[in-house]
């Protein structure tokens, strides 16, 4: 892989600003190895966590003999284990990601957003699975830590073209039944599908206790639709081409878009999971260290 | 309802337009590759329903704002009883403002004519503003002094005001006919037209015609009506004297002679005048004058006048009496050319052994009616000589030719008699025994059309003394002869003919066009007085019809033919009395042929045909009661191959005189008024009752208020301002829908 990518693909401001806030989880997740993370597991780890009463059973090792020798009560302590984990990047690859009105388009900002991610994770020494879909997936790279794995990551997002239409619930879907370990799931998407069945997919991610981050990519046209005099959309996906004058139709427009965005957010929230939505004429560095800067705010510790 | 443009309704078809522009503007749009289809999808969806209700209503209102636009360029147009809250439409009027001759009789403050131009000037104030008016000023002719109506009624005000008037005669029907016709073509809700006469009996000739148009005009709808209006001026003026004629009654003006005018003085009043003086001027100075004791009511006396020229050239003649309330015709002015001597030259067919019988003896006598020491001072001068000497002789040195029983001669005189007559020599020709009769009508009849008539039989017997013609004794219709309509002048009707040549006139070459072509030129002459001058007619005939003298015109030159002879072979006439004026007469017919068309009526054409050096040469022209500072500049111009001066703007009675530069010639005609105008006989009451039914009648009074008479009649509208007005209203709440409809919603 050339330098190009790499410079078109990592964007180094980004990079730099997210390096010092770091990419946690925000629960509880499951890795191998002791890392920065906690993981459910309780066990030898440095990490004091509680105090809970001894129950016939446990393991003596764990009773804490000073407070039975103060108070006369069996306590068993209790350590938390810090773990790494998996982050698992779905970058929607369908033919509405095409669509860009200034200097990128949806797809381009999405790969760039993976790519930071994956950068930014895989430096931390957690693993990155990435997964690029439409209607199923297209491109998967199964989850890895090594360092190796950056340069599988860029090269896989700067060869991906897409071809088709989007199903993201089904992928959601899939998605869910594949993740055996806790980790973190971040969708970047349009997420131009049936929002019901995209709620139902996050969902079922959510279930099997997966952490959840939806970036919702919008370009500014697509927002704002400032479009004068006769035009006719022709449709990226399934939809047939519509003549229409749009300035006469922008206010409804732009509703039903705010309606969409809405539902998202609305369905989001009930599920506990971050929806970030980005406009891509935002620098990528704002939104990126916007959501790390907001996420370490809110983590649970 | 009816339409004045009717033609641009077509232009309603432009509602076609906007839904063109429409259908077209839908293939032109901009193509935008879309991610977001969904929301496009269901936003348009709900808009569907409105925003084709709000193209529907945009297309409604501009297909609606092209079809008025094209009913209010159609400019509709409805009559109604009242007026409308737009005021009074326009009207398109013509003025017709009379300007005859009897417009000038005055009431001793103003004339008729002060009076009409004012009533004119009320009728233009009368108009509604925006409305248009053409002037004509009608006498015999219709002059459009604004031919076009004109919305400038400042321009129509000055034509009324500054109107001159005229001698001409009256005849309202070719301007009444004008005035229809400048506004058939015009399109306007509102014709009017207004006719400013003295009603004048002589000025409704055509009253039945007139009757029938303006009915025919009244008649019509919608747009082609027109309201006429006839304003009377008249103050019932019944004593009026006028000079209706004046002749020279002896045909030549030769200096130093007595010459006897005759004045014709008219009386067209109710009541019998009394000791009329009437005085002849000759060029300004008082020359005779002769009082007449009375001229009973209708009645006309003729007074003979006498002067003298003293110098030679042109004179003005005029015969005057006192003036009246119409000053127009108190004066009558002739312009007559005074002539130093007349050059005769007779060509003696039979010259005999003796003076007496020579063919041309009576003839020498009779036009040298002197002693033989008086006829060197005499003004017409004779030579004699015999038919063997006519091919040597130079007709050009002289006036008159005089063939006397010649029986034939040579071609190449033939030539040169033709010529000599058409440079405006007089041809005088007798016949008699020698007098070869074909010769005469194939070579000069019918090959050289020198004759006005052919020579038949000769029919009678000169040698018995039982059986013979005389002359007709009276109906003297020919100028040369009509001296003897006067019983106190002679007889001719003395003379005894014995035996004389059946005088033929020739009327198929007496049409004028013919007459014009055999002059050699290819253009017709644009004189009519002229061309009518030339066809041969006859002059005197005998007492059973048959002809006596005829005459035709040639070129510049004239031809008389006798039916017998000059001498007393056939006839007794050189021995009678009237021999010599009838020579004389016919002498002085044949001299003044160039001098012909001197005196014209008002209104005719003058036209002087004139010698080649004047040809192309400008003509300044001075009319009678000119401002000294205007003059009429004309060109000789050629006309059937003779340089020809004319000019026709004779409105004024009177002399006028031509002046040529180079080389110097000075000219001068006299325009006479039409005796017709000087008849005060108005159009009756029932007549003017009658013409209430066809046109709104109003007698003039010095309180008459016009605007008011015609603004009673003058309602009815056009409908194409509030139309505009109002797709003027759609025009804005399309541009106001269009923002409002296109607003980003």
């Amino acid at each position: 892989m050339d330098a190009a990518t790499l410079a078109t693909l990592l964007d180094p401001v980004a990079i730099s600003r997210a390096e010092t806030l770091g990419m946690h989880a925000r629960y509880l997740v499951e890795g191998y190895m002791a890392g920065e993370h906690k993981s459910p597991y309780h066990g030898f780890a440095i990490e004091f966590a509680q105090h809970r009463e001894y129950a016939p059973g446990d393991d003596l090792r764990y009773l804490d003999w000073k407070v039975l020798g103060r108070t006369d009560r069996y306590y068993i302590k209790q350590f938390e284990q810090e773990t790494n984990y998996v982050a698992h990047i779905l970058l929607d690859g369908s033919e509405s990601m095409k669509y860009g009105s200034g200097g990128y388009t949806k797809l381009a900002y999405g790969k760039m957003l993976a790519a930071c991610l994956s950068y930014l994770i895989l430096h931390q020494r957690d693993a990155v699975a990435l997964d690029i879909f439409d209607n199923e997936t297209r491109e998967y790279l199964p989850r890895s830590n090594s360092h190796a794995m950056i340069h599988k990551v860029l090269a896989t997002l700067a060869a991906f073209e897409p071809a088709r239409q989007t199903n993201i619930a089904a992928v959601l879907h899939e998605m869910a039944r594949q993740v055996r370990r806790r980790g973190i799931v971040v969708i970047i998407s349009d997420l131009f599908d049936d929002e019901e069945k995209v709620m139902e997919g996050i969902q079922h991610l959510r279930f099997g206790g997966s952490e959840v981050v939806v970036f919702h990519l919008m370009d500014p046209a697509e927002l704002e639709f400032k479009f004068n005099g006769l035009v006719e959309f022709v449709g990226l996906e399934a939809i047939p081409n519509i003549l229409t004058r749009p300035q006469e139709i922008r206010a409804s427009y732009q509703a039903e878009v705010e309606r969409f965005r809405a539902t998202l957010r609305s369905g989001c929230e009930k599920n506990h999971v971050h929806f970030v939505p980005v406009n891509t004429a935002q620098p990528l560095h704002e939104v990126l260290s916007g959501y790390l800067a907001f996420r370490l705010k809110t983590s649970v510790k | 309802m009816s339409f004045l443009n009717p033609f641009m309704l077509f232009g309603a078809g432009a509602i076609a337009v906007p839904i063109i522009i429409h259908l077209l503007n839908r293939r032109r749009f901009q193509r935008v590759v879309w991610a977001a289809m969904r929301f496009v999808k269901v936003s348009t969806e709900k808009n569907q329903r409105r925003m084709l209700v709000e193209d529907m209503i945009l297309l409604a209102i501009r297909c609606l704002m092209l079809a008025l636009l094209a009913l209010a360029v159609a400019r509709p147009a409805m009559r109604s009883t009242t007026h409308n809250v737009f005021g009074q439409s326009k009207v398109t009027a013509v003025i017709v403002l009379d300007n005859s001759a009897s417009m000038g009789v005055s009431d001793g403050v103003q004339t008729r004519f002060d009076k009409a131009r004012k009533v004119a000037e009320q009728a233009v104030d009368a108009l509604p503003s925006g409305s248009a008016a053409a002037v004509i000023l009608a006498s015999d002719i219709a002059k459009e002094v604004i031919k076009e109506p004109t919305h400038d009624l400042n321009l129509a005000r000055k034509a009324v005001r500054e109107a001159p008037l005229s001698d001409r005669a009256t005849d309202l029907f070719p301007s009444i006919e004008k005035a229809l016709e400048t506004l058939k073509g015009r399109s306007a809700i509102r014709k009017e037209i207004y006719v400013i006469t003295d009603g004048q009996l002589a000025g409704w000739r055509q009253l039945g015609n007139i009757q029938k148009t303006l009915k025919s005009a009244k008649e019509q709808t919608g747009e082609q009506q027109v309201a006429s209006h006839l304003i009377l001026i008249s103050d019932h003026e019944d004593r009026n004297l006028g000079v209706s004629g004046l002749v020279l009654s002896s045909g030549l003006a030769p200096l130093n002679r007595p010459l006897r005018f005759e004045a014709q003085v008219a009386n067209y009043g109710k009541q019998e005048a009394k000791d009329i003086k009437v005085s002849l001027l000759v060029d300004g100075a008082s020359a005779d004058e002769v009082t007449l004791p009375s001229i009973p009511p209708g009645g006309t006396r003729s007074v003979p006048l006498n002067t003298r020229f003293k110098t030679e050239g042109w004179h003005n003649v005029t015969a005057r009496i006192p003036a009246d309330r119409f000053p127009s015709d108190d004066t009558r002015t002739l312009a007559v050319r005074a002539i130093r001597e007349i050059r005769v030259l007779m060509v003696d067919g039979e010259p005999g052994s003796e003076p007496r019988e020579s063919e041309t003896f009576f003839l020498g006598h009779a036009l040298v009616p002197v002693s033989a020491e008086e006829a060197e001072q005499y003004y017409v001068k004779t030579s004699t000589i015999t038919p063997a000497e006519l091919g040597g002789t130079r007709f050009d040195d002289f006036d008159t030719v005089v063939l006397a029983n010649v029986s034939d001669f040579a071609n190449d005189t033939t030539t040169a008699l033709e010529n000599f007559v058409k440079r405006g020599g007089g041809l005088l020709i007798f016949p008699g025994g020698k007098l070869n009769a074909t010769f005469y009508n194939q070579q000069l009849a019918s090959v050289r059309k020198l004759l006005p008539a052919t020579f038949g039989e000769a029919r009678g017997d000169a040698a018995q003394d039982e059986k013979f013609l005389t002359f007709q004794t009276k109906g003297y219709d020919h100028p040369i002869v009509a001296l003897w309509n006067d019983g106190n002048a002679g007889t001719l009707a003395s003379a005894r003919t014995f035996r004389s040549f059946e005088l033929k006139l020739l009327t198929e070459d007496g049409t004028p066009e013919k007459a014009v072509k055999q002059t050699g030129g290819t253009v017709p002459t644009p004189s009519l007085i002229q061309t009518n001058f030339a066809a041969p007619k006859a002059i005197l005939r005998y007492s059973d019809g048959s002809i006596a003298m005829a005459e035709r015109a040639l070129g510049l030159g004239r031809v008389v033919v006798f039916a017998s002879t000059a001498d007393t072979a056939w006839n007794d006439l050189a021995v009678r009395p009237a021999f010599v004026p009838l020579l004389h007469r016919t002498l002085g017919t044949l001299i003044q042929r160039h001098d012909e068309g001197a005196n014209v009526r008002v209104g005719t054409q003058f036209a002087r045909r004139l010698t080649a050096d004047l040809l192309h040469k400008d003509a300044v022209v001075m009319a009678p009661g000119a401002a000294s500072g205007t003059r009429d500049l004309r060109r000789v111009e050629l006309v059937s191959g003779t340089p020809v001066l004319s000019y026709d703007a004779t409105d004024k009675a009177g002399i006028y005189e031509v002046s040529i530069a180079d080389p110097p010639t000075v000219l001068k005609f006299a325009v006479q008024p039409d005796p017709s105008e000087s008849s005060m006989a108005e159009l009756p009451a029932e007549e003017v009752t009658a013409l209430g039914l066809v046109a709104a009648v109003q007698r003039w009074h010095p309180t008459l208020n016009l605007r008011e008479w015609v603004e009673k009649a003058r309602v009815g509208a056009e409908f194409w301002l509030p139309i505009l007005i109002a797709v003027l209203a759609l025009a804005a709440l399309e541009t106001f829908l269009a923002q409002y409809f296109s607003r980003a919603k």
